[in-house]
């Protein structure tokens, strides 16, 4: 398949298994700024490990994966680590925040990694939780918090370095159904006014709603909903 | 409530421990492991009584020197002993010649049989290092034929070096040192010494400062997996189980952990058992037989290590809300209280501070108080920490990202990261403690031999009947010896039988008399004088002409050979040197020509050897001369000091059992670290999907221990410091801190951590692998 021009990320042929285990066989993606992509499909249909290996978290076995015009195979860990402070925002089913740091210091902290000080760090982080509408909690920590609002937070951490791509695995995943749909409005609503593509791993019709476009997974193989259509 | 739903409760949490999947497995065999180590140090540690009694039996039964200076006739039931202890690389070999003169002749423990001439019976371990490459000076040492083996009773550990070697040269004299006649191996009447006090105290805190940190290991082992237990704990509750129950089912857990760690820790301490006899630290070596722990203190700790795990559980619990659908422990928790954990160590102090001043010469020290005092002083330690580091990490600061992620988890969970270092904490604490009591009482134990090591290395004693003359010369041609002195020395009396005055009479040629006084000139027949200050009757009564007896009689001893000899004309005054190769030199010193042939083998003869630092093994090639020269002879390397033996084992012992403690200790660090990485390993792969750097993560692991353990150590050499001088005060000793053992305990506790840490990058980098995002 060859990407539609003007992708910011595209993936061709990607094959990844752990083992015995075949988790993408061939699969395709791409995505442009700004847009919103789910990836749907059954527990273990591969879909994580496409978001992984789009990421640069996860190196494929084979198959190539472009971001911007570059080629991740051609980067060491360090550089795509470096990519991933810069360019791109996670946000996972279970918001996977620090427990230990309070939810400013959360939001705060990929800005830290990139050298940001700690004072400018919250400040931007803090104007991120106003937009995410849980600034209130700033001084408490994870534990303190309820799911929903754990999953903003995440949500403002994923956008307060300002991405091009944000990858949420399962965003709602541990929401109950009005959480979650907040949760989905505000993250939606960020990145595209932010113009940051989104790449949304879900097996929820109703969060996939929020996408512009869908592709569902089934044993390793992608297929755009869009271009079936 | 009642005990039936108590045991069911417990039961219920026994069958979860067990049935927890792979997953419980492993946390099993951690609490296990970790709590069988625990047992394991402390069977050892109920059977060193019985070690030390053993030891002391066995040594007593085959005790071989007389008091008496009377020596007992020859009879169809004696046998000769002539001492021929050795050395070999600074360690002992008890060497001893065996010449039975009748067919009852005593056979000493070990034996069946006595070797006859040119034969020895050797211990295993002699036997092993003869057949040793390298041993080529030793064989010749000892040429014997190797005929039998001395069996365990003739034996005080497995890897002591012993021989006994035929003979049919011994004979025995009256004042004789080196060859005695026995009747019977073994002290006739054994005696109990009555022990030091301040040694009796050092044990005691020996043992509490070393058993305390086990203490706290074993409770920290059966909390291990504490965190995956408490989301179980929660399922339970969701179905049902009310707050106490499942505290009830915690602890039956827990029970499950320290049962099986019993029974791992007594195979433990059964394979250590076996290998006890194969090892040799620091000079001590045991049989295995030896480690037989009292049964009444293995019932305790059967008891007490169960008991206690229950114990340490609900009392953990107590801080741990489980809720149906989760556990609450991430709020923020109630301050901790200062003042009843000061309590502890005051009331510690307390205890201890009746014996203040009582020392060495007020009879024993109450046992149940020091015990007790020391137990409190350290468990304060356990108390205070988690106070000292909640409130020192609530006011720091924020720093880097990895400062700031340790620091924050220490400000969430201070009390695990304080029970993680507790056992250091107290180890430390207590050897400061014992560092500065022993540091304190040391010259008490150790005195000064007066004896030059820079002037001479090595003395070599000869026996009765040895030629000096011909020794002298061996020496001087042996490889190694720079240069060699030989002289003799004996006792004159003015009177045949129990003399007014006496007098030394040391024998050299003038070479060997310059290393003794300053001679204004010499050639042999001369003699001089050293008058004895505090003897100036003596000085008259040896003049020029005088008649005097060499070696005479007293009424209460043996009869002596009592040689008149006349003292010659010529006798010259002069002074001793202040250096002289011995001690308190006073009396006449003759040259060999003046003394009536006979004199000589009535004289103590001594060959005093300088070494060549360049040649090695110098020390033994001068050993094996001295055997060749007279089997009975003892070359001994001089020292300035000489420490008491009891205080040297004791010091020997904590070093052991610091070594034990401290891996021990470092082994629960390494396991709880280990734990806590796996908890977070999803936390951990998360962190390094948005980028962030192994370093960082690497840094804030290293401070999330480093914080903690500065302020265990800190916290430590303060009680450690305040434990030392309130037994120094004790001992009756002046207070002087040893900043050199505090420096260096702290530094091996750090160096425990350090490495701990450096142990878990490796498994805290394979963590961060992106894998750990995978949920399928």
């Amino acid at each position: 398949m060859t990407p539609p021009p003007g992708s910011l990320l595209t993936a061709e042929n990607l094959r990844k298994a752990y083992g015995p285990t075949v988790a993408l066989d061939g699969a395709e993606f791409s995505i442009h700024a700004g847009e919103v992509v789910a990836v749907m499909g059954p527990s273990g249909s591969g879909k994580s490990t496409l978001l992984h290996c789009l990421a640069g978290i996860v190196p494929p076995d084979s198959g190539s994966i472009t971001y911007d015009g570059r080629e991740l195979a051609t980067m060491n860990d360090t550089q795509r680590s470096a990519l991933r402070r810069s360019d791109f925002g996670f946000v996972f089913q279970f918001g996977q925040l620090v427990p230990e740091l309070t939810c400013v210091e959360n939001v705060a902290l990929p800005l830290r990694l990139n050298g940001t000080s700690r004072r400018q760090a919250e400040r931007t982080a803090l104007t991120w939780m106003e937009r995410l509408e849980v600034d209130v909690l700033k001084d408490k920590r994870p534990g303190e918090v309820s799911g929903g609002q754990g999953q903003r937070v995440a949500v403002a951490r994923a956008l307060v370095t300002g991405p091009r791509v944000v990858f949420a695995d399962e965003p709602t995943g541990a929401l109950d159904s009005l959480n979650g749909e907040r949760v989905m409005e505000l993250l939606t609503d960020a990145a595209r006014s932010t113009n940051a593509a989104v790449v949304l791993v879900t097996h929820e019709a109703r969060v996939a709603a929020y996408s512009d476009r869908e592709i569902v997974v089934r044993d390793g193989r992608s297929r755009d909903m869009e271009r079936a259509i | 409530m009642n005990v039936r739903q108590w045991c069911r409760d417990l039961g219920m949490g026994v069958r979860f421990a067990f049935t927890g999947g792979r997953e419980g497995w492993v946390r099993m065999v951690l609490t296990a492991v970790g709590v069988g180590l625990g047992v394991a140090l402390l069977l050892l540690t109920t059977a060193l009584p019985n070690v030390l009694t053993v030891r002391h039996q066995r040594e007593e039964a085959r005790q071989d020197f007389t008091y008496s200076t009377k020596v007992p006739p020859r009879a169809d039931n004696t046998v000769l002993v002539g001492e021929s202890d050795t050395k070999w690389h600074s360690r002992d070999i008890r060497g001893r010649r065996l010449q039975p003169e009748g067919r009852r002749a005593p056979l000493p423990p070990g034996l069946d049989r006595f070797p006859a001439k040119g034969d020895m019976v050797v211990s295993p371990a002699l036997k092993e290092l003869l057949s040793s490459d390298g041993a080529k000076l030793l064989r010749q040492r000892l040429p014997y034929r190797i005929t039998g083996t001395i069996g365990e009773p003739g034996l005080i550990g497995s890897q002591e070096l012993a021989y006994y070697a035929g003979a049919d040269d011994l004979v025995t004299e009256p004042g004789s040192t080196r060859v005695a006649r026995l009747s019977a191996f073994g002290e006739a009447h054994p005696t109990t010494e009555r022990a030091d006090p301040v040694l009796i105290l050092m044990m005691l805190v020996v043992f509490v400062v070393l058993l305390m940190p086990v203490a706290v290991f074993i409770a920290a082992a059966v909390r291990f997996g504490g965190e995956r237990r408490d989301r179980r704990l929660a399922a339970l509750r969701l179905v049902g189980s009310d707050s106490r129950m499942t505290r009830r089912i915690a602890a039956g857990e827990a029970l499950a952990g320290a049962l099986l760690g019993l029974v791992v820790g007594t195979g433990f301490f059964l394979l250590g058992r076996q290998a006890a006899g194969s090892v040799e630290v620091l000079g001590e070596s045991f049989f295995p037989s030896y480690l037989d722990p009292s049964p009444a203190l293995v019932a305790l700790v059967a008891v007490a290590v169960p008991a206690a795990a229950v114990l340490v559980t609900l009392l953990a619990m107590r801080g741990v809300v489980v809720e149906p659908l989760g556990v609450v422990r991430t709020a923020k928790q109630a301050r901790r209280r200062l003042w009843w954990r000061l309590l502890l160590p005051l009331a510690g102090l307390g205890m201890l501070y009746p014996m203040i001043g009582q020392g060495r010469s007020n009879g024993d020290f109450n046992q149940y108080l020091v015990i007790g005092g020391v137990m409190l002083l350290l468990v304060g330690v356990t108390a205070l920490l988690p106070w000292v580091v909640e409130a020192v990490v609530a006011r720091l600061g924020s720093g880097a990202v990895s400062w700031q992620l340790a620091i924050r988890r220490l400000q969430l969970t201070s009390g695990s990261a304080a029970r993680m270092v507790n056992g250091i904490a107290v180890a430390v604490a207590g050897a400061i403690a014992l560092q500065m009591l022993f540091a304190g009482v040391e010259s008490q134990y150790t005195k000064e031999t007066g004896r030059d090591p820079n002037r001479v290395q090595m003395e070599v004693d000869l026996s009765d009947g040895a030629r000096l003359d011909v020794a002298a010369r061996e020496f001087q041609h042996t490889k190694g010896v720079r240069a060699s002195v030989a002289i003799s020395s004996g006792g004159l009396g003015d009177k045949r039988r129990d003399p007014d005055h006496t007098a030394g009479i040391t024998v050299g040629d003038c070479a060997a008399l310059r290393e003794l006084a300053h001679l204004p000139s010499c050639r042999d027949g001369d003699v001089f004088v050293v008058p004895d200050a505090h003897d100036e009757a003596a000085v008259k009564a040896f003049t020029p002409g005088r008649h005097g007896f060499i070696e005479p009689t007293y009424t209460e001893g043996d009869r002596g050979r009592e040689i008149p000899w006349t003292i010659p004309a010529g006798l010259r005054h002069v002074t001793a040197r202040k250096d002289a190769l011995q001690t308190n030199v006073n009396g006449l010193l003759v040259t060999p020509s003046v003394l009536p042939a006979r004199a000589a083998p009535t004289l103590y003869q001594q060959v005093y050897v300088r070494l060549d630092p360049a040649v090695p093994d110098a020390e033994e090639y001068v050993r094996t001369t001295a055997a060749r020269v007279d089997p009975l002879a003892n070359a001994w390397h001089w020292t300035s000091t000489e420490q008491s033996g009891k205080y040297a084992s004791l010091r020997t012992g904590l070093l052991i059992g610091a070594i034990c403690v401290l891996s021990l200790i470092g082994a629960s660090l390494l396991v709880s670290q280990l734990e806590q990485l796996r908890e977070r390993r999803k936390l951990l792969s998360s962190l390094v999907a948005f980028g962030t750097r192994r370093r960082t993560l690497g840094l804030s692991v290293l401070w999330q221990t480093a914080v903690p353990i500065a302020l265990g150590l800190l916290l430590a050499s303060a009680v450690g410091l305040a434990l030392g001088t309130v037994l120094l005060k004790m001992a009756a000793t002046p207070v002087a801190v040893d900043w050199a053992s505090v420096v260096s305990m702290t530094g091996a506790g750090a160096a425990v951590v350090i490495t701990v840490t450096l142990l878990s990058l490796p498994p805290l980098f394979r963590l961060m692998r992106p894998e750990g995002l995978r949920t399928e």
